[in-house]
Parts: C-alpha cells; structure tokens; sequence
C-alpha cells in the first residue's frame, strides 16, 4: 500500500487523497481558511503550508535512490506547498508547522497578513468562539502586528438578502460563500468584487441574496463576515448548548444541531451527514425555531361549557378515558401524523388497536414539484414513510372528507397534524364528535378541539423519522419541558450556563419550560387508566419494541441508529404503501 | 562583448510605409511562409524549427516557445486554443503595440503557423482594454487576414481551419497572468489558477491551451523563413532573435527600438537613445518592466541584454522594458510608485499578495512621508521574505523584488529619508 510521511511519522493511504484532507483525517491538526471538504479547492488563504518531497526513484536500478545512511534521498519541491491542494503519492514526505521551522514561519507570515486588514473587533463580533480565524490566530498566529498604517475600511452591515448580512471588513476573502453558490446551491449570486484589499463578496446591483440555502454560507464562513439577520447579536455562542437533531420542516430530514440557550432555541445549523445533506440544509428549517419556541400549547386545555379552560393533566386523562367509554369500534377515528414521530405514532395506534379500534388513517402533506431535487423536498412533512411503515390507511383530503362525512365518529383522535390549516378538512366535520388534538404549537385545528394535549416536539424528546429516502433518524432532546432535567437526562448537552448558572442568576430562568409530555407518555397513561399498560419509560424501549414487532425494522435500536447516523430501512420508496 | 548591432535590420518592424495594410504585406512576402508550411511542412516539423530556433518568450518568463508547444496533447477532434497575450501591462513595457500599429499581420501569420504546428481550433488575441485604438486596428488586419482566405475555414485550399478572435481586457495587469488571462476570457473574474494542471492540459474551457505573447508569435514566420539557423545566429548565443526593446526614462530619445538580443545596456542608453538627458549620470536601471530587480548605475559595465548576463549581474531580461533614470531620480519615490501600482493591480486571491501589496506601500508611504524609521528598512525586507513564492501566480514576487533591490541596491536613498532613530533594547 501506498506510504506518506508526515512529520516523521509513517501513514498508509489509498487512492489519492489530498494532504490536508489526510491530515486531518488522522487527527493531525492544520490551520486553513478557504478549504472546505464540500467545496473547490482554490488554494487562495496559503495558509495550510507545508513542505512536501517525494523520494527520487533511479529507473535503473528499479529502487529509490539511497543515501550515505542509507536513507532515502527526498527532493524537496523548491516552493511551501498548499497542502489543500497537494496530491499523496507514494513516498512523499510532509513536514508541517511542528517539525518544520520554516513552515512554523511561514504560517505566522500569512496569518500577519490576514490580520492586517482584520478589523480585530472580536468582542462585539458573533463569529467568536466559533471563528476558525479566532482560533488559529491563538494557535498559529504572531505574537502581535508590525502593522502601524490605517486599515482598508470597506462597507459594513450590507443586507446582502433577506436573510444575510455582510460585514466587509472582516472578510479575509476565501471565496467559500461565493464557490458555495457556484457549486452546491447553482445560483451564483455571490461574487467578489473590486479588486486586491479592496475585495469582498457581493450581489450584482439590483439583486439580492434570496438563495434558499443562503444561511448556509454563514455556516461556513470562517470570520464574522457573513452573520445570520436573524440570529446576529442573540446569543453568544459559548452561552448554548448544542444538540444533535433532525429537521422536520421537510421530508429530507436534514440532520442539525439545535442551539438551545435557557430553554430557548437560538438557531439551528446544518450537522454532517454525507448520505442526506452533507454539509448543509435549507433556510427555512432553520426558520423552524419560531415553531419551537413560539405559539406552544403548555398544559392540557378542555371544553367547559363552550369555554377553553386549562386544566390538570389528570382532568385531561380521565376526560379521554371517559369519552372513551363505550363506543363502538367504528366509532372513533384515528389520525395518525406523519408530521409526528414514529413512537408516537406507533404509541397511539397499538393503544386503539388493542382495544379494538381500526379506524386508524393519515394524510399526507406532499406537494408535487415543490421540491428542487436537492435538499427540498416535495414532502412537506419529516414522516410519511413512518407512517406508511406502521400501517395507518393512507387517505388523501376527499377520501377523509368522505370518511367523515359517511361515517358516525363519536370520537375523533388527531395527532399534531393542522388538518384545517392545511385545507385536508372542512372545520365543520370536527365540530360534532368529541375531538382531541394531541400536539405542540396552537393552530386552526387545535382551536376546534374539545380536548387539547400538549405533546413535546421534536426538540425535546427523543424520536425517530422515516424520511422521504426511507432512512431513520433521530433527535434528542435539546430542551427541557416542566419534566425533563438537562442533569438528570444524559442525552441533554449541558453547556456552561446550565453547568453553572442557579437560579439566582439572572440568564437561567424556567420561563422558557413547556408543561407537555411526549404524545407516547399520554397514551401510556390512558392505557394505564384503561388496564393496558405497557410499561414504556422510553422513546428508545418503543423503537426495541417497533423493532421486534414490524420487519421493516428489524435489528434497530436507537445505538444503531446513533453509530450509524441514521440507518435506511426502506431499499425501494416508490414499493412503500400502507399496510 | 556586445553583439554586432550596427548592421541589424530589423525585421520585426522593418523599415517599409504602410506595412500594416494587408496588400503592402503580402508583397513584400507577407503570407508566403503560411502557404509554405501548409503547402509542404508537417506540423511536428515546425514546432521542430522553431524548438530549434530556441525563441525564448517575450511575455518576460524566457521559455523556449517551441518546447511549449511540444508540451500540447495529441489531438483528440475536440477545439484547441492559443491565447495571444497582448495585454502588455506592466509598466515600462509597450512594445506589443508597435506590432498591433506596424505590422499587425506578422503576427497574424506567426498565429497561424503554431496553430497549424498545434492543431489548434481557434486563436485569441487578448489585448489589454486601455489599447482601444490597437485593439481596432487588430480587428481591422484580421478582417483583412479573414477576407483574403488566411483565417476561416480551408486555409488556402490545404483543408486547415482556424479562426482568430480579438479579444479586449478590461484594465486588469492580472489579466496579463497567463492562467487569469484564460479566466478572463472565459468571462470570469480574473483570478490566477492552481497549477497543476498547466494551460496544456486544461487551458480555455477544460481544453489544451497555449499561451504566448504577441512578440513571440510574431517572430514565428521569420524562422520559418531564414530557418533556425539564421535566427540562433542572431543576438546573444542562449537567448537569441531580434528583440523590441521599449526605452523610458530619462533618455533623450526614448522609443521601441528593434535591435538583437544580447546590447550592452550602455550602448542602448548612449548610442541608440542618446544618452541621458542633460549629459547626467545613470543612477539606476530596470531592465525588463518594473517588476525586474533594478540594477545601479554603476553596475552596468559590461551588462548585456539577455538572460544570462542579466541573471548574472542580479535581475532579468523580463519584457525588454528599460527604464532609465538618471542622478537625480529620488529611488523612494520611485519604489513607491512601483509599490502602488502591485498594490493598486493585485487581484486580491492570495493572502500574502492582497495584503503583502498594501503593507509595502503603505510602509513606503511613511518612509516617503518622512516619518520612516530604520526598522523599516528591516520590516520591507521582510515582508518581501514573507510573499515571494507564497501566491499562486508570480505577482506577489513581482511587487516584491523591486522592494527587496531597490532597498537594498539604494539603501543609502532609504536611509537618508527615515528617522535615525535608536530603539532601547527592551
């Protein structure tokens, strides 16, 4: 296999990886700017230098040239090579800044450059703590700055679209924004304009950055230049926690980190996962935090009289058990969610079909051509495959209708799904039979229920998704409701603030803390009143459950599903149809 | 040991009126080699000739013209191109317009030959957007050249195609930077590109590309008339031809002169310019455009104009662009009108360059300014360390040399403007 030393340190490689990607693969720390994994490699930072040779190989004799010591004779190339953009051939021998003096200097060099024109405005700037250039310059920059002249001033706070906002002068000109609408987006909005230190990246005149992956390239910007208008000056970055999660604003199910601070979801950014979104995500599943934070059913809500009137979660339960009592089995329909979980789908329906109750369907929210073929989807919800999966009839909006309209439903069912928002239902079908919502945020079918259940979401529990290319994922829960413990629950991350913010400070408040339980936990509890208990204490014990139980998931559990990041259950969408 | 120079004719721009006209050139054998190699030669056979003929390229890096053609793939049926390099904008170099002005079609032909010696598609003559004039009267030959059958499709009846474009910069000195000459004729932003792969392989649109300056192709038909034996003959014995040397400065009588290869530098400043103005001594030399290390005045003994003797007495040959200055010349101001003008002209993509460019002359700024220290001195040394060779173009050492030579070849100049002032060691 072929061989490369790095710093006198033997490694194999296969193929031809480049140096740095290499590097890094193995753990070996290197500055750079403008190399992204994603992207083209245009070698503009020179920041990642090393020096590279390759042994001299004498035809002749068939073998590598020897020297004195019998070592090997390594030609040096006569210039610092990009290791960005450096090839691994077989022999070749890296020196980078830890064995190389040269090479130490040479890095120290560009980053004085970098910062000559910087304007070193950390303190007030959101990229710190996260500023790849903030934290190379601590590890690899110079001591301080010869540099006694006036810095290049250039336009500060463009609102470059709606949703990003450019702050020139700390652009250090990497170009990453500009190859990211180039190659991944295909808008290519972005351009660097002016010429020399006078560049930065801008729209062409009378256009505007409306690029649906816009705040992607906030993510990848390695300075402050590029800031979201909607996070810019929220938090600090140090203040949050970070947790893994999947987007549910779309059948994609891209996967993301949730940014929570006191209980509050800050912002949401793409997470890695090269077998669905790479790198990025779309801009409006990060716009899904008004839905997290905003709007949220907290505590159970019941009829009275025609009044709407918070109640106890055991008034709720028992008003569900009640009005349970004595129907028939084609008197209640339920509806299930692909908008919701696949445990607390599945939760819902084992309850009713123990006790006999079959009427159990969905509709999906799928609207054609409204996806673009990459991280849109034509799906506008996280789970249809889920649902389809489980077995719930798979009806479309007429069918429903019909359903409703034909039938004698004493008792309508919902999980979070705004059916009447949505135009799946006429509010008038759900105003006779006794109807409970089961969801998270208030909307036009909730104000028609005579029973409101405040169920987590996405971000606060733990659940699983099938997505539009039947793969299963999962989140975890990144907020705490009235009853989780960031503390107690070891899934949470706990960032400095919760780690050692009380009470009595002023940033930690429970203000922010939803009385709701997951949907699964409700029923768990009716089917307890009802003497069907099954004893779940976990998403994860039903997904053990689901597993053993239906084939299409067999062998998962949430470990799998986590090492895996995310596991494909479904070898052929388009065969997938409701059992 | 300088050339014969006295006897030379110049056959770059020979002395003949209205030469540029397409008919006055075809009499006095304009074209003649086109048919000849088409009617006769094999295009290995000419790349061979002008191999031979060791034309070194005029666009100022010296390599051998026909050894970059021979680094071009076998044709595969899919387009191959030359792009001409008539973007001359480095100062102190405006020798390229003397062939757009005077014998335009010399090159057209020269363009047609190595495209024929390449198999290449299509020809693109760049020219910097500032030359609007040349750029007409470019368009003007090569419709000419186009309306008698020397471009277009079936070439003088032998079946080879090419085409020829005229294409006009938009006052970019990057774009004179042969990989950012290909982006800025694919109608991007001219920035320099990674190498490897070389123009060879992936040049214009993904496609084999060579790139040479006009001078260079212009040069083409005379070898393949006089043969490389003739050519190598004239001028300097590694670096020979005839050359445009474009004199400045402080001569009486500055101008393009075409002489060979290989003139003292003294004979081009007092017998062919004049001498210097007012009978004054010379204090400094740049010999090739401004990015070429300058020489001091009393460095010149013997200095010849080629690449060996230049490298050796510590600069290069460049685009022939002398310029002169005499006694007087305040070396400060000069450096930081050079300095200026790379700060003014760098593209911006490598850090080193964008930032190393602005440093220097604002570094130069102070000194001018008065408010320099001898530390200075040091720092503009060093940050001429910290750029060479760091960029992915050569621009970075072109604003860099002319700092490190300057200072150090003029220090008592620098060191009579700054502050002497004495730091504590602490």
């Amino acid at each position: 296999m072929p061989e490369i030393f790095i710093d006198n340190v033997r490694y194999e490689f296969e193929g031809k990886p480049l140096v740095l990607q290499f590097m890094l693969d193995h753990g070996l720390d290197h500055p750079f700017f403008c190399y992204h994994p994603s992207l083209s490699i245009p070698a503009n930072c020179r920041q990642c230098y090393v020096e590279a040779g390759t042994p001299v190989f004498n035809r002749e004799t068939n073998s590598y040239e020897l020297d004195e010591s019998g070592e090997r004779v390594i030609r040096f190339f006569p210039k610092l090579m990009t290791a960005c953009s450096l090839e691994a051939t077989d022999g070749m021998v890296i020196k980078t800044h830890r064995t190389s003096a040269l090479v130490e200097r040479a890095q120290k060099d560009t980053m004085e450059f970098i910062l000559v024109n910087h304007p070193l405005d950390c303190p007030i700037c959101d990229q710190a703590g996260e500023c790849p250039l903030q934290i190379q310059t601590y590890k690899y920059g110079p001591e301080g700055s010869r540099f006694e002249h006036k810095k290049v001033h250039k336009p500060k706070r463009i609102k470059l679209g709606p949703r990003v906002i450019l702050d020139a002068e700390r652009c250090i000109n990497c170009t990453r924004c500009v190859r990211f609408t180039e190659e991944i987006s295909k808008t290519h909005q972005l351009t660097i304009i002016s010429r020399g230190d006078k560049n930065y990246p801008a729209v062409a005149p009378g256009t505007e950055f409306d690029d649906p992956y816009s705040l992607n390239t906030v993510d990848i910007c390695p300075v402050g230049a590029l800031t979201s208008s909607d996070f810019r000056f929220k938090a600090r970055v140090w203040e949050m926690n970070q947790t893994p999660g999947i987007d549910i604003t779309n059948g994609k199910g891209c996967n993301i980190d949730v940014w929570t601070r006191d209980n509050v979801v800050m912002r949401i950014t793409p997470r890695y996962n090269p077998a669905v979104n790479d790198h990025w995500m779309p801009d409006f599943g990060r716009e899904d935090i008004r839905r997290m934070n905003e709007n949220r059913i907290s505590k159970p809500e019941v009829l009275l009289d025609g009044d709407r009137i918070k109640s106890s979660w055991n008034n709720a339960e028992l008003n569900f058990t009640e009005n349970l009592a004595g129907l028939e089995s084609n008197e209640i329909l339920v509806i299930g969610s692909a908008f919701s979980s696949v445990e607390d789908n599945y939760a819902v329906k084992k309850l009713f079909s123990t006790l006999g109750f079959n009427h159990q369907v969905f509709v999906p929210n799928i609207k054609e051509g409204s996806g673009d073929g990459f991280l849109i989807d034509d799906d506008q919800y996280p789970n249809t495959n889920g649902c389809r999966l489980l077995g719930f009839e798979e009806l479309t909006s007429e069918k429903l209708t019909l359903l409703l309209s034909k039938g004698n439903f004493k008792m309508i069912v919902s999980l979070e799904d705004d059916l009447v928002g949505r135009g799946v239902l006429n509010e008038d079908l759900l105003k006779e039979p006794y109807f409970v919502y089961m969801g998270s945020n208030h909307n036009k079918t909730s104000a028609l229920a005579d029973l409101i259940v405040p169920i987590a979401n996405s971000v606060e529990q733990s659940c699983s998704y099938v997505n539009s290319s039947g793969r299963i994922q999962r989140t975890t829960a990144a907020k705490e409701t009235l009853y989780t413990n960031r503390r107690l629950n070891l899934e949470m991350s706990v960032g400095r603030l919760d780690r050692y913010g009380t009470k009595f400070d002023n940033w930690v408040t429970d203000r922010n803390r939803i009385d709701c339980i997951p949907a699964w936990d409700f029923i768990e509890r009716v089917a307890t009143n009802l003497d069907k208990q099954t004893g779940y204490e976990s998403a994860s014990e039903i997904m053990d459950e689901i597993a053993s139980v239906l084939p299409a998931f067999n062998g998962l559990s949430y470990d799998r599903i986590d090492d895996e990041l995310g596991v494909q259950i479904i070898g052929d969408v388009s065969k997938v149809t409701s059992a | 040991m300088s050339v014969d120079w006295k006897n030379f004719e110049p056959v770059l721009l020979p002395k003949i009126p209205v030469l540029h006209k397409i008919d006055v050139y075809e009499k006095n054998g304009g074209y003649d080699q086109l048919k000849k190699v088409l009617k006769d030669w094999t295009p290995e056979k000419v790349t061979n000739e002008v191999k031979a003929a060791n034309i070194r390229g005029r666009g100022g890096a010296g390599f051998n013209a026909g050894l970059k053609w021979s680094f071009m793939p076998k044709p595969d049926g899919g387009p191959r191109y030359i792009a001409a390099n008539g973007d001359e904008s480095e100062p102190g170099t405006f020798k390229d317009r003397q062939i757009f002005e005077y014998n335009p079609h010399l090159f057209i032909e020269g363009a047609i030959i190595a495209g024929f010696a390449m198999s290449i598609t299509a020809v693109y003559v760049y020219i910097r957007g500032e030359y609007k004039d040349w750029i007409d009267m470019m368009q003007k030959a090569v419709d000419d050249a186009y309306a008698k059958g020397y471009l277009g499709k079936n070439i003088l009846g032998s079946g080879f195609d090419i085409d020829m474009y005229v294409h006009s910069g938009a006052g970019a000195y990057i774009c004179g930077e042969e990989s950012s000459l290909m982006e800025s004729l694919e109608g991007k932003r001219g920035y320099p590109r990674v190498k490897p792969p070389f123009p060879a392989q992936k040049g214009l649109w993904g496609r084999p590309t060579t790139i040479n300056n006009i001078e260079t192709l212009a040069n083409v038909p005379l070898v393949i008339k006089n043969g490389a034996e003739w050519y190598t003959g004239i001028g300097a014995k590694n670096h020979p031809g005839p050359v445009l040397y474009g004199i400045s400065g402080h001569v009486n009588r500055p101008g393009v002169y075409e002489y060979p290869t290989g003139m003292s530098i003294n004979d081009l400043i007092y017998d062919v310019c004049g001498g210097v103005r007012g009978g004054k001594k010379v204090k400094a030399v740049i010999p090739g455009g401004s990015s070429t290390p300058p020489l001091r005045g009393d460095q010149l003994e013997g200095v010849c104009m080629d690449a060996d003797s230049l490298r050796t007495a510590g600069s290069m040959m460049g685009t022939a662009g002398m310029i002169i200055m005499d006694e007087d010349t305040d070396m400060v101001d000069v450096l930081w009108r050079i300095s200026h003008f790379y700060h003014h002209e760098s593209c911006g993509q490598c850090t080193p360059c964008r930032d190393g460019t602005g440093f220097l002359e604002k570094t130069l700024i102070k000194i001018r300014d008065g408010h320099g220290e001898m530390r200075d001195l040091d720092l503009l040394l060093d940050l001429c360390t910290q750029m060479e060779g760091r960029t992915i173009c050569a621009l970075a050492d072109a604003a860099a040399w002319p700092v490190r030579y300057t200072v150090t070849r003029f220090r008592e100049d620098f060191e009579k403007r700054v502050k002497n002032t004495v730091y504590a060691l602490a």
